[in-house]
């Protein structure tokens, strides 16, 4: 039986009735064999399990109590109950809960949940073709000017939102945020830096950036304004993507900026300042910070964990967004830096 | 020398084309017409301006004595590709400003529209899912109007602009109803869209709109001045909804109510609004209005990358219409 702190959802006994193949999951059948894939998760049934996981498939809505099933499939209710209770041990089924307003699960189970979830929705960002189009030397000038660009404006913008959660956090999570602000504010610098090695400081400090990259950071504004914790989830997610100085991350990133400099050895200093930044990054101990912020958070509803799990997912497509304007918006329109407007301009 | 560089600025360009080995670029005003070598000595004066390289640089990439560099930038500027930082105005009225707004409008909204998709759509090649996925990002934009139009009465300081506001809120707060009202049409019910989730460039679109009225009334009187621009008449869109109906199958029912919303824009006059309010604005410094000017065509420039944003999410057959949003008890 699931308990108050399961970080799988239900929360009571009666609502483990309405079995729900989660809506993530997929589901392959071949040889007789049926897997279920969830995250990371899979699970095989073989020969009655199986036979009997196909039959009861469709009805797995959470909206069918295990008695209609049974009573649809002619079979025996508990035989049903038996395989349900394994899957959602498994993680690829839950039993559907009504009640948003009880302790789901404690801040620690949530971190566990959120890194979790976290991998799988920042696969496409690892995979997106922009990356491949600068290790090969394909991407244009504009394409890898404007990456660094992009970069810098949105490192920079830790004044905005990192500002307005600090400004606007709740008392367990203010010394996290104004600890985060202090040491983050100066880091745009570090980029300005290499950018200084081709532009003038004032084109850069006037340089627009692209919509994506302000939607990126309007979105984090956003979430700092009206949820603490929920904003925390996101820039989290946005720090995972970090290298932290894990060998094999590490080594994946060294490898690109070296066919960076390969391919465009103009971005030399930009290369250089984008290294002094995960340094510094690094040197900060960043990675621990979001587990210090579950540590000392209250249980979460389940409405709350909803909203943080949320705001992670809408940050990594933001995320996924920021790179695709890097690549659609600076194949299309090659200027940069971008010059705001003035009167003559237009 | 060196101070040429910071003298001078490139004028935006809006399209080039290449009619039979000449290169045309298109200006808010007028065409200018260049050879391919001129084109490319351009090109690489207009890279050369926001560097930190020197004339010397420059002499040697154009093959040009570096005597001549300067004759070459002011013919540039003679032709309206440059302009020199030193001729603008300090200050201007209102009314002026909205003068140059008007005369740009045009260009902006050519650019904003200057996306594949529409070719793709009127031609055939789109489908249905691809009208039906802009229609439900264009319910979650007008819903998120309830989102920034408040918000910009909250922070306009002066009475008249205010009431211009929100007397514009008062009359477009409910609009989203007419976009339900298409996708219940299309076979939707309304807790399925209601509770759906827009793309992150619809929601930029707001969040953009939010900032623009945090920092300055007429920073969000322009873009909302874009926005109104692309619904002053029929004839701009019309024909991309009748030619959808007819291509995808698209039933009338689902199509009428778009036109009745539209057609409420132009009765309420609402294109008319930003002359109303600049009106009231007696002295802009040069400073605002390039302020004002510049959330004018990130707008734009929003607009572009919400229909490239839109065409490749709901281009992929295996993505959800509509979009949910993550429940930790079903995913």
């Amino acid at each position: 039986m699931l308990t108050a702190s399961s970080p799988r959802g239900a929360d009571a006994p009666a609502s483990k009735d309405l079995p729900l193949l989660r809506r993530s999951a997929t589901v392959a059948q071949h040889d007789g064999q049926v897997v279920i894939r969830h995250l990371r998760q899979e699970i095989t049934l073989e020969g009655a399990g199986a036979e009997l996981f196909t039959r009861m498939e469709s009805h797995l809505d959470g909206r069918t109590a295990i008695e209609a099933i049974a009573g649809k499939l002619a079979d025996k209710p508990a035989r049903l109950r038996a395989l349900l209770e394994q899957l959602d041990e498994a993680g690829v089924l839950a039993f559907l809960s009504a009640r948003d307003d009880v302790a789901l699960m404690s801040g620690m189970e949530f971190y566990q949940l959120h890194r979790e979830h976290c991998q799988q929705w920042l696969e496409p960002v690892y995979n997106h073709p922009l990356w491949e189009k600068i290790v090969s030397g394909q991407a244009s000038r504009a394409q890898v000017l404007g990456f660094a660009f992009e970069k810098y404006h949105y490192i920079e913008a830790a004044f905005e939102h990192m500002g307005i959660a600090a400004a606007n956090a709740t008392p367990e999570m203010m010394p996290h945020l104004a600890r985060h602000f202090i040491e983050e504010y100066t880091h745009g610098d570090i980029y300005r830096k290499g950018l200084r090695s081709l532009f003038p400081d004032d084109v850069i400090l006037r340089s627009q950036p692209l919509p994506s990259t302000r939607a990126l950071v309007n979105y984090l504004n956003e979430s700092a304004q009206r949820s603490s914790f929920a904003y925390y989830s996101g820039n989290e997610l946005l720090q995972m993507t970090e290298n932290t100085g894990e060998e094999g991350a590490g080594r994946a990133v060294d490898d690109f900026y070296a066919a960076m400099r390969k391919h465009y050895p103009y971005t030399d200093k930009l290369i250089d300042s984008f290294i002094a930044h995960t340094r510094a990054d690094q040197n900060l101990g960043h990675t621990d910070a979001f587990l210090l912020m579950c540590k000392s958070v209250p249980p979460l509803t389940r409405r709350e964990v909803n909203d943080a799990l949320n705001v992670a997912k809408n940050m990594a497509e933001h995320l996924l967004l920021f790179m695709d304007g890097i690549d659609t918006f600076y194949a299309k329109f090659a200027t940069v830096p971008r010059p705001p407007c003035d009167p003559l301009s237009e | 020398m060196a101070s040429i560089a910071t003298q001078y600025r490139a004028k935006r360009v809006y399209e080039i084309t290449s009619p039979e080995g000449r290169r045309q670029l298109r200006l808010s005003d007028r065409i200018v017409e260049l050879g391919e070598r001129e084109f490319d000595w351009y090109q690489k004066v207009a890279a050369w301006l926001p560097s930190v390289r020197g004339v010397a640089d420059l002499s040697r990439e154009l093959g040009m004595d570096e005597a001549k560099v300067p004759k070459f930038i002011d013919a540039l500027e003679k032709s309206g590709l440059l302009y020199r930082v030193d001729d603008g105005p300090n200050t201007m009225t209102g009314v002026e400003f909205h003068a140059r707004f008007s005369s740009v409008l045009n260009s902006w909204l050519s650019e904003a529209f200057a996306h594949p998709f529409w070719d793709r759509m009127m031609s055939g090649k789109g489908s249905a899912r691809l009208f039906t996925g802009w229609l439900i990002e264009l319910y979650h934009y007008t819903k998120n109007a309830n989102r920034h139009m408040p918000l910009s009465c909250a922070h306009a300081h002066e009475k008249p602009i205010k009431q211009l506001r929100a007397k514009h809120y008062a009359e477009e707060w409910n609009h989203y109803h007419y976009f339900m009202k298409s996708l219940k049409e299309l076979g939707f019910t309304e807790p399925q869209i209601a509770e759906s989730v827009p793309l992150p460039m619809t929601l930029a679109l707001s969040n953009f709109m939010r900032q623009a009225a945090r920092q300055d009334i007429l920073a969000y009187s322009i873009c909302s001045a874009v926005l109104e621009g692309t619904t002053t008449d029929r004839k701009t869109y019309n024909p991309y909804y009748e030619k959808s109906a007819e291509l995808y199958g698209i039933p009338k029912s689902a199509v009428t109510p778009i036109y009745q919303h539209l057609d409420l824009d132009v009765q309420y006059q609402h294109s008319d609004l930003f002359l109303d309010i600049m009106q009231h604005v007696p002295e802009m410094s040069a400073e605002r209005a390039s302020t004002v000017l510049d959330y004018g065509h990130q707008l734009v420039e929003h607009i572009w990358l919400w229909t490239d944003n839109i065409e490749k999410y709901y281009q992929v057959e295996s993505n959800p219409v509509p979009r949910r949003s993550f429940d930790v008890g079903l995913d």
